[in-house]
């Protein structure tokens, strides 16, 4: 392959007399970007005609990888993510080359040129049309087992974004070791908090019976609000975390409360008016 | 007498099913596993009998049945309910050597998370940092339950 590609480079020396210095310095510096700047170089000449070069050689040349349609986002990703960082690697051969090249006509006719398949004789290299193309970035692999590898790494770096969003505090840490850190605290510090609550639970549960039917609707309201912040704010996530905190009560569990006060009478009908009570909270809920 | 009562607030509920956002819902199915259970352990046993291991576990029981539509909440059931005797310590807090390796500091922290979270153990990592997400959410609503509930009886 590098063969071909260097009797390429050969041929389009000859073709618009690429100064061989040039190519000294961007001889090591990975094929992509050579054929790149070479055919912009090539083309800065006669810019009419520039875009109609850049797809037959593009097309031929350009390191791409075949992806199946099975991940069509991910591909797309990659697509934009190679097209920002073509952008970059540009920018630093601009400044190697000391020429000025206009970046984005030239992506863009260079993403055509992937689609519109040209009948040179690299065109062997190209693959099928059904297959979407991924551009590989400077330095990556592009076989198949690095781009799963890099599919599972974006997979799992959504998830930290979902969980940084739930775990409060954890903005301001970069970084997957001191996000990690902050979510198994912060879990922690919740299953002791869960701990403290039952123990105290314990402590109060011989008086538990007489203040239970005192729970209303108005504290449930009120441990919604209470929610942290940074919980009620992200409504929308990805993925399994999907759960909006509206904060809204229910209208039949007030009314239940409201007509529940009533019936409160002396000590000896607390326990059966909690009966009933929990009666209705099962009939609530069986209604749904 | 009751019935009366029961009848006249079925009356007063409104036509409309009001939609529950999914904590309302796992409050509500929380609060009826747990307060019933609760006042349970009071009929049954002598106050003095009442310590905390029982209430802890009667507190998690509630929670892992409030979410049985999550993996770490079934998990946690059959958990509960094998080891009916034995105290569940859930938060662990096991000191791991962190090795040098950036990778495998970051490894050593998922395979704490794992333990974390019950179930984790027998999750891959991509499984258990969504069930994670899920697992806090709940817990928090857990905790705001459980100090309502603690307000009201002081």
């Amino acid at each position: 392959m590098d063969l071909s590609v260097l009797e390429r480079v050969k041929w389009l020396q000859q073709q618009q007399m690429v100064s061989p210095e040039f190519l000294q310095i961007l001889g090591s510096d990975g094929r992509e970007e050579l054929k790149m700047v070479e055919s912009y170089l090539g083309n800065s000449n006669d810019e009419l005609q520039g875009f109609r070069h850049y797809e037959t050689i593009d097309g031929c040349i350009s390191r791409t990888s075949s992806f199946q349609m099975e991940q069509v986002k991910n591909n797309e990703e990659n697509r934009v993510i190679a097209l920002q960082h073509k952008r970059k690697t540009e920018g630093k051969t601009e400044k190697r080359g000391k020429k000025k090249i206009k970046t984005e006509d030239e992506t863009e006719s260079s993403m055509k040129g992937k689609s519109n398949m040209s009948n040179t004789e690299t065109s062997s290299e190209i693959k099928k049309q059904e297959y979407i193309h991924v551009r590989a970035r400077r330095g990556e692999a592009t076989d198949r087992h690095s781009l799963a590898e890099r599919a599972r790494r974006e997979k799992l770096s959504k998830k930290m974004k979902c969980l940084q969003d739930i775990v409060p505090g954890c903005n301001k840490v970069t970084g997957k070791a001191g996000m990690l850190d902050e979510i198994i605290n912060y879990v922690q510090s919740l299953q002791q908090q869960v701990e403290f609550l039952s123990m105290k639970l314990s402590v109060l549960n011989p008086e538990l019976e007489f203040h239970i039917n005192e729970l209303s609707t108005k504290q449930f309201q009120a441990c919604f609000t209470d929610l942290p912040e940074a919980v009620s704010k992200q409504s929308m996530m990805v993925d399994v975390c999907s759960f909006p905190l509206h904060q809204h009560g229910s209208l039949d569990y007030s009314v239940i409360n409201s007509n529940q006060t009533t019936t409160l009478g002396s000590k000896d009908q607390t326990s059966s008016s909690w009966e009933i009570h929990s009666q209705c909270l099962y009939n609530n809920l069986s209604l749904k | 007498m009751e019935r009366q009562i029961i009848s006249k607030k079925k009356q007063v509920f409104s036509v409309e099913p009001t939609k529950l956002s999914p904590s309302e819902v796992f409050t509500r199915k929380y609060t009826s596993h747990l307060v019933p259970a609760l006042k349970k352990l009071n009929m049954d046993k002598n106050s003095s009998q009442i310590n905390q291991v029982t209430v802890k576990h009667e507190v998690d029981m509630a929670l892992a049945l409030s979410a049985q539509e999550f993996a770490w909440g079934r998990f946690l059931l059959q958990k509960l309910s094998s080891a009916d005797s034995k105290s569940s310590s859930s938060n662990q807090t096991q000191i791991l050597e962190r090795s040098n390796d950036e990778d495998g500091e970051i490894e050593e922290k998922m395979k704490e998370l794992q333990e974390l979270l019950p179930g984790g153990k027998e999750m891959n990592v991509e499984e258990m940092l969504s069930e994670i997400g899920n697992y806090i959410k709940y817990l928090e609503l857990q905790t705001s339950a459980l100090k309502t509930i603690v307000q009201d009886t002081t």
